[in-house]
């Protein structure tokens, strides 16, 4: 029999509705306690998630493999050779030295520009059910970090510190869609907004619409007022196409961000800033093509070759 | 519903958020993954009465709204799951040909992850979201309606025996 329902269940689903738009309509006048309740629920699940974190990696190894069959295809065959303990070993090995490049890399960079920064894993990434782009540090604010801080890997700009938890930090990413930044072209100075689109594809609105942006161009972060959310001069990424619209008010550019937010391992969060903006000084080298040497040999027909000569 | 019954499922639905917390957000599964908590709860609507599917959403929807990745206010999951867990009760209640057909429990499941999303997609851009490009969109839509398809199965019959064994009412899958 079909149900009909009756008048408790509807009031009962009157009543539970009801108390969800109290609770909205709460949230969105900023009262403590709903602040409150999700920081206690993170502050309690950090723990649980760093375990988590070490449990989940062997599956998610294999996973990032799978789903890079054809990339480590390769490398696959030349790891076929090995024993199976030596290949363990490897695999133990990697991670630590994939870890170990990032934060190099994450050294270099923050070392360039002068920025004090606070290193953290990540040891958790944000379920995109809810369209959303971000990442859990293992890192809060018992190690300095606090909200609207800007967060940097090896390559560039990350994101912003969203929430600051005891032992842990949610970062909003760059990809995120609701993601703005103040950007500038660097070089030519030109100034934009770069927004996130969900992918590691940004869009750049430029504020001038008599300036020219080419493809390749790099993009820093402007900076914000005393380093936050962003210290000035961090990398962003390189300018892929630009949309020239005839009628259109102001000029776009896809940009495609240098940091692949898939694989982050590593990151750092920028606690203080430079005392003076680093400008261009961290805009990632250019590869340079590596030059092949050619030799022309000209043969003359019915000359006679030189044959070799015995020496002593 | 009872307060055994209560008693009973609580700790279940916060053993799946644990998990999901703890585990499922971890992997980094391609096409965005799941999420266990709502396929958990729509699953366990199906096979309840109206009223405790809402309850369940209502309790689902809060756990979704702590979660750390949740971006909107709190309430926002909890609005949309009360609906999607209901209206799955309500479709499946008295209906023995959707109730006692596992695959027709997996069907509803998954459009109900599907729709689930849209509805707070909808709601979000009203309460002043972003939301990313229609491209990014669709093939998070597409990822987790595929993932609620494979996962559902798998959950069906264990959330079938608890669900049995705690409301008593109803034969097993």
């Amino acid at each position: 029999m079909r149900y009909g329902g009756d008048n408790r269940g509807r009031l009962l689903i009157i009543v539970l509705v009801v108390t969800t738009l109290f609770l909205i309509t709460l949230d969105l006048r900023g009262v403590q306690v709903i602040n409150g309740l999700r920081t206690g629920t993170q502050t309690a699940l950090t723990p649980v998630q760093k375990v988590g974190s070490w449990a989940v990696s062997p599956l998610r190894n294999f996973i990032s493999d799978v789903t890079h069959l054809g990339r480590t295809r390769n490398q696959i065959a030349k790891l076929k050779d090995e024993n199976d303990k030596l290949r363990l070993k490897l695999q133990d090995r990697k991670v630590a030295d994939a870890q170990l490049a990032q934060l190099k890399s994450v050294l270099n960079l923050a070392g360039t520009a002068g920025f004090k920064i606070v290193n953290a894993k990540v040891i958790s990434q944000g379920s995109s059910t809810s369209f959303t782009q971000t990442i859990t540090i293992d890192a809060g604010t018992s190690s300095g970090i606090q909200s609207n801080m800007t967060v940097l890997s090896g390559y560039g700009l990350v994101g912003v510190v969203k929430y600051a938890y005891a032992n842990s930090a949610l970062v909003q990413l760059a990809s995120d869609p609701s993601f703005r930044i103040g950007a500038r072209i660097a070089g030519s100075q030109q100034i934009g907004i770069l927004s996130g689109q969900g992918t590691r594809k940004g869009v750049l609105q430029l504020l001038d619409n008599t300036t020219t942006v080419h493809k390749g161009d790099a993009l820093l972060a402007r900076g914000s007022d005393n380093g936050r959310p962003f210290v000035p001069g961090v990398p962003i990424g390189e300018v892929t196409s630009v949309n020239n619209s005839p009628g259109a008010v102001t000029q776009t550019a896809d940009v495609r961000f240098y940091t692949n937010f898939s694989t982050l391992g590593v990151v750092a969060v920028v606690v203080s800033g430079a005392s003076a903006d680093p400008r261009d000084a961290l805009v990632p080298p250019k590869p340079h093509p590596t030059p092949i040497p050619t030799v022309t040999i000209y043969a003359t027909p019915g000359a006679v070759s030189p044959s070799p000569t015995a020496t002593k | 519903m009872s307060i055994r019954s209560f008693l009973l499922s609580s700790p279940i639905f916060l053993g799946v958020f644990l998990f999901q917390e703890a585990f499922v957000t971890q992997m980094r599964l391609p096409a965005g993954g799941f999420n266990l908590l709502l396929v958990v709860a729509l699953i366990w609507s199906a096979l309840s009465t109206p009223e405790i599917g809402a309850l369940t959403g209502f309790g689902a929807g809060i756990g979704m709204d702590l979660s750390q990745t949740s971006p909107g206010p709190m309430g926002h999951w909890t609005l949309v799951l009360i609906i999607a867990c209901y209206a799955v009760a309500f479709l499946g209640y008295g209906d023995d040909n959707i109730r006692g057909n596992p695959i027709n429990i997996v069907l509803l499941t998954t459009i109900g992850v599907f729709l689930s999303q849209l509805v707070f997609l909808i709601l979000g851009l009203m309460l002043g979201q972003h939301v990313g490009s229609i491209g990014n969109i669709l093939f998070l839509l597409a990822g987790s309606a595929f993932w609620a398809a494979i996962i559902s199965p798998l959950l069906l019959k264990v959330i079938s025996y608890l669900h049995s064994n705690i409301f008593g009412s109803r034969a097993q899958l």
